[in-house]
């Protein structure tokens, strides 16, 4: 499966959290500060919609390429998935 | 005054437990049942952690399980906005009380164990039945879609066995692995002796793990919590003392950690008496190591002063007598090879009885 294909989802107990501080991941003893972009994105993983298809929703809401933001994603997909906040 | 905010509340909300591990991190003095916090207490605790700022709350012991109130209190928790979390034996926990703990909020499971050897396992946590209990509940948190941790306490008697621990948390589904040596606070001083690994099998056991990390990278978070006696630079305890966490002990004192009881000459404030908020800004306790300033050389101006911020006040009252001087482990402390010699002597021991937790112990 291509990265494109990924359909994202947030790990077994790891939330995403909006407060006066920002925004967040909490996870079991942990807490990943999202900024606003990381956010939208991260908004969009419910293990239902492809990368692409977040990339295409998000280009279209910010007025932004497609390919360009597909990149951003892929990149945060990678580093989440690593640190096991998310699974796809 | 301070403007910091803490992140996490540990709730012990009893020191009653099941198991009698000989490296417990309880005080040697347990707070009795009838001395507990009751179900409207911790719910005002868990609201005002949460108002304080707290994101994550820490329900733990002694074994949480023994409250008949658990199910109350992870909602109370739950409706608080806290992220909760469950420290448990799993000894006690069925598939009707999980389901319970589901529907009530509970987010996170964290399961002790004792080894892979079932019959090794059992002498350890001093409680027959132990392991099978814990592969069982770790069972029923997965298929619940809750998320797991699994949590290895390693020592001498278990760390030639750490990659199987490994391999025995990924086969349970774990997202995440504490392979945290012992800690020497409360019961595990009492036990050093026999507990204490050789530096040799340590570095051995550190490089499986470090091993494993990156070949599990994305599927299980691993991690380590190293042994401070074989350490050169301290750990940051607690974050810094009165920087991150709130422990609030069966009876409602609230320390800046679990240990801090233990500290001559402070008194703790009670949550039966003072709002949460006021004593994280005001306590004496909390205000006493908090910061720079108490800080003795060769802490004072150190570039790591805000990093280790003099590393564990605990440790340095157990290993010296004083507890506001350099943590021993940091390698600038004038009693670090003292401590060294010390861990030496401790593993070449050939003592090999605990002596188990237990209330009036």
């Amino acid at each position: 499966m291509s990265a494109a294909d990924a359909k994202p989802r947030l790990a077994p107990g790891v939330k995403l959290r909006d407060d006066a501080q920002g925004s967040k991941l909490l996870g079991p003893e942990r807490i990943l500060e999202l900024d606003e972009i990381a956010r939208a994105i991260v908004a969009q993983f419910d293990g239902q919609k492809r990368v692409s298809d977040i990339a295409a929703a998000l280009a279209k809401e910010y007025d932004a390429k497609a390919a360009d933001i597909q990149v951003d994603i892929e990149h945060l997909l990678k580093d989440l998935t690593a640190k096991g906040y998310v699974k796809s | 005054m301070t403007d910091l905010r803490p992140i996490g509340l540990l709730a012990e909300l009893t020191h009653r437990c099941p198991l009698g591990c000989p490296y417990c991190s309880n005080p040697l003095d347990l707070v009795r049942a009838g001395q507990e916090l009751d179900t409207k207490t911790w719910t005002r605790v868990f609201a005002e952690a949460a108002e304080l700022g707290a994101l994550h709350v820490h329900l733990s012991g002694g074994e949480p399980l023994v409250r008949k109130d658990i199910a109350e209190l992870v909602n109370a928790a739950h409706l608080a906005g806290l992220y909760t979390n469950l420290i448990t034996s799993a000894v006690g926990l069925t598939a009707q009380s999980l389901t319970e703990l589901r529907a009530a909020g509970l987010e996170h499971v964290q399961i002790s164990i004792q080894g892979v050897d079932t019959a090794r396992a059992d002498a350890v946590a001093h409680h027959k039945g132990a392991a099978k209990a814990k592969r069982e509940a770790a069972k029923l948190v997965v298929e619940e879609g809750l998320a797991l941790t699994v949590n290895a306490v390693i020592h001498r008697g278990n760390i030639a066995d750490v990659a199987a621990i490994i391999d025995l948390a990924e086969g349970w589904g774990a997202g995440r692995l504490e392979v945290a040596h012992v800690q020497y606070h409360g019961w595990a001083i009492a036990n050093r002796a026999s507990l204490m690994p050789a530096r040799e099998d340590f570095l051995a056991a550190a490089k499986i793990v470090e091993d494993a990390r990156k070949r599990l990278e994305g599927t299980l978070v691993i991690d380590h919590v190293i042994p401070d006696y074989y350490a050169e630079r301290p750990k940051a305890c607690m974050g810094g003392w009165g920087r991150q966490v709130i422990v609030v002990a069966p009876d409602g004192r609230a320390l800046p950690c679990h240990a801090a009881a233990t500290l001559p000459g402070l008194a703790f404030d009670n949550v039966r008496e003072k709002p949460l908020g006021e004593i994280w800004t005001n306590s004496e306790a909390f205000q006493k190591f908090r910061g720079t300033e108490w800080m003795p050389k060769p802490c004072q101006g150190c570039e790591r002063a805000e990093i280790d911020w003099g590393g564990c006040r605990c440790q340095a009252f157990a290993l010296t007598g004083n507890p506001a001087t350099t943590d021993p482990v940091c390698a600038l402390s004038p009693d670090h090879q003292k401590m060294r010699e010390m861990a030496t002597a401790d593993a070449a021991s050939t003592n090999g009885t605990y002596r188990f937790r237990r209330i009036g112990g």
